[in-house]
């Protein structure tokens, strides 16, 4: 019964507070996120006369497009098989072998790298190696002529890029679940083997399901991997949208193919909600592997996975070394004298760029948290006409690839009514109704640890729905706060898709620096701003999560939500 | 705050960066230019030839300029996307098939500086649309080790080009955001008198030794430079750079004849600050700019006939056959000719 | 201390609630239940789970609307009024402590949310601290408390601010055994003290028994009886309630023959005699109600006998299973003597006394 309670809805007397802030919220949600959708639509749908479908059937119709949609699902489809297989692979070896715990960390920070590192940097250290002349193939393996541009690249350099996604999805499920039926089942007489296919396995196929999902959607968005890496072989969607804009500025045309995207990436977005249902969200048991079964992987197997998981992490490792001997030598490949000039150069002429984006990301996160709180809260715990309506719209711009947003927010406000381009408030907009979803979600998952019961503890005792969101339960999702806080700042120094539409003369990002220079072949500036990026990041992550650490209600655990 | 911010502050007057308050506001405001103090321009050429420029205008003229580098397709695009609304004032640099294309999507004001009196035909548009401030000629770059190692002569003719030897060694632009490639595609249709039937069967039958098509025009450089590539077509001025920064590469050019481009500047209609922009465009075509070339390495030659091409430069030039593009004729076909590419050269491979 | 002013009373008429169930779509959880309990008392809903208990006091609490009826707190009706202003106390199953504030602030929180001063606030919170026996734990967490404490500190919580009205909703399910039987004293001793009205939720009947005024035992949505627990105990008015409080033997019977002064009851034969007289006519089927310690067995022929099925013995009393006119009887004879072997197999006489028998529907 009292489980039961902790779905229910609040089905009190009305709000005037709450429905202000109701109000407040369907109004920005209409004017950041459906406006701009809806004028996308608008513009790739209609020519001179009005509203029409040729350009969308056009598009259809065209090869090379088709091609670009086919290449992007092959992508997409492998990216996900291949990251969840790895994530899974690491989220085993972390869960069910005996690896003391020093390997364990290694693991746990550098799968951390690929996630918070601006775009670009696996494709570089990639060129380097793996080029005709590349470092790997060239000069360690002798093979000459080895091509870099196309699917397999682009295919590695992803997969190393999303995998850690799939392995923050994988590892709560794997140490909070099956320990107990894994040793039951060998207590039976099973084999190791037997117990991992029919126990293990099953359990986690939800997980595996998500975690291929999530994988999906991040490869059909990706817009800077396939930009360098891709070649001239293996078009694909996004890149193809930006090019079209850009290159050819066929504004209609990029629309038109931003579309086509929204096909797969909705599809993939019903999906999920559908596999994993509202139980996405594992609690870590913050027990240690109390959850894991002591044998089930033999102390060989467990040898072996963990040196699969070293070899992998001792190369990502390698492609940020590159990185960071390119942004500390004069030239990489021509002239290797150490120098501090590129640093140098990207705090100078590069201050302008670093102070813009420090200051929108600086703005854009706690609005975003904020944001993520409240309507994670309001969706959760409330009830209000259109509720549901606002969930889904809520999580448009994050399900959407960045291509899509970034195109309608350029077209939806270069003109009157509402005037935003050349400031600072598209690029945050942009952030806060792109990345907060992942304090939204955070922020229900947690609430669902959290009874009922308590709100109603602090109703009965006299105080408005105001002071017990302050003072209860604003505390009590502080976690989930600082998660929003921390996806948007990282999100906003490294993000590049959406907004390298929306760069002006007066506003300018790192992100879109490291392209500028990388096309400029200004290899230094772009690693050392990248470094840089890097650095930040961790900075500042490590400060949230050390206020976070401390602010945590006893008792409380924080569930694992990928970002 | 950091010594270099507070410099700027000092001098070019208010500074966002200055306030507190207005740091709070700005975010909110469409920044429209101050009058008179500030420019707004989009710059085609890369950030490292663009800024010493900026600078030296504005230690002629006390006009700070603020700008932000787009290759010349996404500048374009750009520039056009905010038609209704214009964010810059002038378009700086940038090979002239950007700015014929741009000329007839109607972006552009009408303004002919006193300099273009001195310039040749090719180097200023009739109506004063834009007007160039510097040549570029297109050139083969070569990695030395490649050419040792393939036991190749530096290649001096388009056919060179196609030696199997090269297979998958090419780099270039792409022609979707590049004006590079659009020149040099004009440049192989102009050695074809202009028959594009057999233009583009060389074309395509060059894209068998083609690596990857670049974004940017000198995209390939480093690549060519680093040896992950072993030649490519590139503007002079790129090559050079990359000939600049210690990569051991060589130049050369086809006996056939290879074009070149000239790079232009332009003031863009609804301009907000459309004085401030004259001077810039005054500026970049008189020898004021023109004679900072040289000095700052840039490897552009220059278009104003009274600054001198300096030695070195000149010398690599000497016996190359650099033969005129019609650029009428090639700003009215241009979109013709470039989805031909797409269709029959790029989605060849 | 926080003035209150006179107990309150409550009263439900005609109410009625719905509830939305997960498997079963909607459904009704309470049926048009009228309920008053005067002030100053202890009113306890007693039943089964899914008899709408719960549901009744989340209403009294005003966490649910009824879909029909009134609600009335000291005579005003408070049916449409949020639950933040009908001046309630409300302890939780699960104490539905704030895990991030102390003791003291979860004890001063209805205080503060009253704006009394910070001086008035630390004197009732160390009062009510006092009155619960936990002086001086105000600056613990609840995390650091047992289950006990961190009920006793939901209940400082909930009387702190005094109340009109205290409600309780199964506070003790969460404990065990013997620290349920000390805890249920304290509440009761607690609130007859401070003579607050009071309902209060359990499914448990011994607690129920133990602490309340008026019973009211609750099932399907429905009260089906209202009563004091002797009345409960002694006259059930139904077998549901028979067997709900306390034990009961429920024995098929059919009316052999109604006189004056009782009935005399045919249970598979065997003739039992029952006071005082019903409405029966002979020959009707009826149901007749025997509790377990009402039953003796007895040495001499009393004209009723039975096979013993089964003997457990529990110390203080020994259990028997008889069967008895082909039905099964339960027997629970106390303080047993040393030799008392009634051994399955055995046939034995039982003795009940006339008044002992009760009929129900």
């Amino acid at each position: 019964m009292a489980a039961a309670r902790a779905w229910t809805r609040w089905r009190g007397a009305s709000d005037p507070l709450r429905l202000f802030v109701v109000i407040v919220l369907a109004v920005l949600l209409a004017l950041f996120v459906v406006y701009p959708l809806l004028e996308l639509t608008g513009r790739a749908l209609s020519d001179d006369r009005g509203f029409t479908l040729a350009p969308l059937i056009a598009a259809i119709n065209s090869k090379s497009n088709l091609r670009a949609f086919a290449d992007s699902l092959l992508l997409a489809t492998l990216v996900g098989v291949c990251g969840t297989f790895f994530g899974f692979l690491f989220a085993l070896t972390v869960e069910r072998t005996q690896a003391p715990r020093f390997w364990i960390r290694l693991l746990d920070v550098a799968t951390l790298l690929p996630l918070i590192s601006p775009p670009f940097t696996t494709s570089i250290a990639f060129i380097f190696s793996f080029g005709p002349r590349g470092f790997i193939t060239h000069d360690l393996l002798g093979i000459n002529n080895a091509t870099v541009y196309g699917l397999t690249s682009t295919l590695a350099a992803e997969t190393l890029t999303y995998f850690p996604l799939a392995y923050m999805a994988l590892r709560p499920m794997l140490a909070g679940i099956g320990g107990d039926l894994e040793e039951m089942a060998f207590s039976l007489g099973s084999s190791r083997w037997r117990v991992f296919r029919t126990v293990t396995l099953s359990l986690t196929v939800p997980g595996l399901a998500n975690a291929f999902l999530l994988l999906f959607a991040a490869s059909l968005a990706d817009f800077a991997t396939p930009l360098i890496l891709a070649g001239n072989d293996f078009p694909v969607l996004p890149t193809e949208a930006y090019l079209q804009i850009t290159g050819m500025f066929d504004l209609k045309g990029g629309a038109v193919l931003s579309l086509l995207l929204l096909v797969p990436a909705g599809i993939v977005y019903f999906l999920q909600r559908q596999v994993v249902g509202r139980r996405r969200y594992v609690t870590m048991t913050g027990k240690g592997r109390a959850g894991a079964s002591q044998d089930s992987v033999a102390p060989l197997m467990g040898r072996i996975l963990m040196g699969i998981c070293l070899g992998i992490v001792l190369f990502i490792l390698y492609l940020y070394a590159l990185l960071l001997i390119a942004s500390l030598v004069i030239s990489f490949g021509a002239n290797y004298s150490l120098t501090l000039a590129h640093y140098r150069v990207i705090f100078t002429e590069g201050l302008p760029a670093i102070e813009d984006t420090l200051i929108i990301a600086l703005i854009g996160m706690p609005i975003g948290g904020l944001y993520g709180v409240v309507v994670g809260y309001l969706v959760a715990r409330t009830e209000f006409i259109g509720r549901s309506a606002m969930e889904i719209v809520t999580m448009l711009n994050y399900a959407l690839p960045g291509t899509i947003v970034g195109i309608a927010y350029l077209i939806a406000f270069n003109q009157p009514p509402i005037l935003l381009t050349g400031t600072a408030a598209i690029v945050i907009a942009c952030y806060v109704f792109r990345y907060s979803p992942t304090g939204i979600r955070t922020t229900i998952a947690l609430l669902q640890q959290i009874d009922r019961s308590i709100e109603e503890a602090s109703f009965s005792l006299g105080a408005s729905s105001f002071m017990t969101f302050r003072r209860i339960m604003l505390p009590l999702i502080m976690p989930a706060f600082f998660a929003g806080l921390s996806v948007v700042f990282i999100r906003s120094m490294t993000a590049i898709s959406a907004t390298i539409f929306l760069v002006s003369i007066n506003w300018t990002l790192i992100t879109v620096r490291i392209l500028e220079n990388m096309t400029e072949l200004s290899l230094g500036p772009a690693a050392a701003f990248s470094v840089f990026v890097i650095v930040v990041v961790i900075i500042v992550t490590a400060i949230l999560n050390q206020v976070l650490r401390r602010l945590t209600a006893p008792g409380l655990r924080l569930p694992a939500v990928e970002g | 705050m950091t010594t270099s911010s507070m410099r700027r502050i000092a001098s070019h007057g208010l500074s966002r960066r200055a306030l507190l308050g207005s740091a709070l506001a700005t975010p909110f405001i469409a920044r429209a230019a101050f009058a008179a103090d500030t420019l707004n321009a989009y710059s085609i050429w890369p950030e490292n030839y663009a800024r010493p420029m900026m600078e030296a205008f504005e230690k002629a003229s006390g006009i700070h300029v603020k700008f932000i580098r787009f290759s010349s397709g996404e500048a374009l695009a750009r520039v056009t996307a905010e038609k209704a609304n214009p964010q810059i004032d002038v378009l700086f640099g940038g090979p002239i098939e950007t700015f014929t294309a741009g000329q007839t999507q109607g972006i552009f004001d009408n303004y002919v500086p006193p300099a273009a009196a001195d310039l040749p035909a090719r180097f200023k548009d009739k109506s004063g649309a834009w007007t160039a401030i510097a040549d570029d000629p297109l050139v083969f770059m070569t990695n030395t080790q490649f050419l040792k190692q393939n036991n190749l002569q530096a290649p001096a003719s388009w056919d060179d080009l196609l030696n199997p030897a090269y297979k998958n060694m090419l780099q270039m632009a792409d022609a979707r955001t590049s004006g590079t490639a659009v020149t040099r595609i004009f440049s192989i249709l102009q050695v074809h008198d202009r028959k594009e039937d057999e233009a583009f069967a060389y074309m395509k039958k060059l894209r068998q030794n083609v690596q990857v098509y670049t974004k940017s025009g000198g995209g390939g450089t480093l690549p060519v430079g680093l040896g992950q590539a072993g030649g490519g077509i590139f503007f002079i001025v790129d090559a050079l750079f990359t000939r600049q920064q210690g990569y051991d590469v060589q130049i050369s050019f086809p006996k056939e004849g290879i074009g070149s481009a000239a790079e232009c500047i332009a003031l863009v209609k609804g301009a907000k600050n459309p004085e401030a922009g004259k001077k810039l465009i005054d500026w970049a075509t008189s020898p004021a700019m023109q004679s900072q070339l040289a000095p700052n390495k840039i490897n552009f030659i220059p278009a104003n006939p009274k600054v001198e091409t300096e030695a070195g430069l000149a010398a690599i030039l000497k016996g190359a056959k650099i033969i005129e593009i019609d650029d009428n004729w090639a700003g009215a076909n241009r979109q013709r000719i470039v989805q031909r590419w797409i269709a029959e050269v790029l989605n060849a491979g | 201390m926080v003035e209150r002013g006179e107990p309150a009373g409550i009263r439900l008429e005609g109410v009625s609630a719905t509830m939305q169930d997960r498997n079963r779509g909607e459904i009704i959880a309470v049926r048009n239940i009228d309920l008053e309990v005067r002030p100053g008392d202890l009113m306890t809903l007693l039943g089964p789970s899914g008899c709408g208990k719960t549901t009744t006091l989340r209403m009294i609490a005003g966490f649910q609307a009824p879909s029909s009826g009134r609600i009335s707190i000291a005579g005003r009706d408070v049916t449409h009024v949020a639950a933040n202003q009908r001046d309630i106390g409300f302890v939780f199953q699960n104490y539905a402590l704030f895990p991030h504030l102390t003791i003291f602030g979860n004890v001063a929180y209805g205080l503060q949310v009253r704006s009394r001063s910070a001086g008035e606030t630390g004197r009732a919170v160390a009062e009510a601290l006092e009155l619960v026996g936990l002086a001086g734990f105000g600056e613990r967490l609840p995390n650091e408390l047992s289950g006990g404490q961190q009920q006793r500190v939901a209940l400082a919580r909930a009387i702190v601010i005094r109340p009109r009205v205290l409600l309780f909703d199964e506070p003790l399910s969460n404990l065990d055994a013997k620290l349920r039987v000390s805890m249920r004293g304290e509440i009761r001793r607690l609130q007859q003290a401070l003579e607050i009205t009071t309902v209060y939720v359990t499914h448990d009947q011994e607690e129920a028994m133990a602490i309340s005024d008026r019973i009211a035992v609750m099932e399907s949505g429905r009260i089906v009886q209202l009563d004091g627990a002797e009345a409960l105990y002694r006259r059930p008015a139904s077998a549901f309630v028979a067997g709900f409080i306390g034990r009961a033997n429920l024995l098929h019977a059919t009316v052999a023959s109604v006189s004056g002064d009782g009935v005399t009851l045919d249970i598979g034969g065997q003739k039992l005699l029952m006071r005082p007289p019903g409405a029966q006519a002979a020959g009707a089927a009826v149901r007749a109600v025997v509790r377990p310690e009402a039953i003796a067995i007895v040495s001499s022929n009393t004209g009723l006998t039975g096979v013993v099925r089964s003997r457990i013995y529990l110390g203080d009393k020994i259990e028997y299973e008889v069967a008895f006119g082909g039905q099964m009887l339960t027997i629970v004879r106390f303080n047993p003597a040393e030799d008392e072997g009634y051994l399955p197999g055995t046939t034995v006489f039982i003795s009940i006394a006339p008044a002992d028998v009760r009929l129900v529907d």
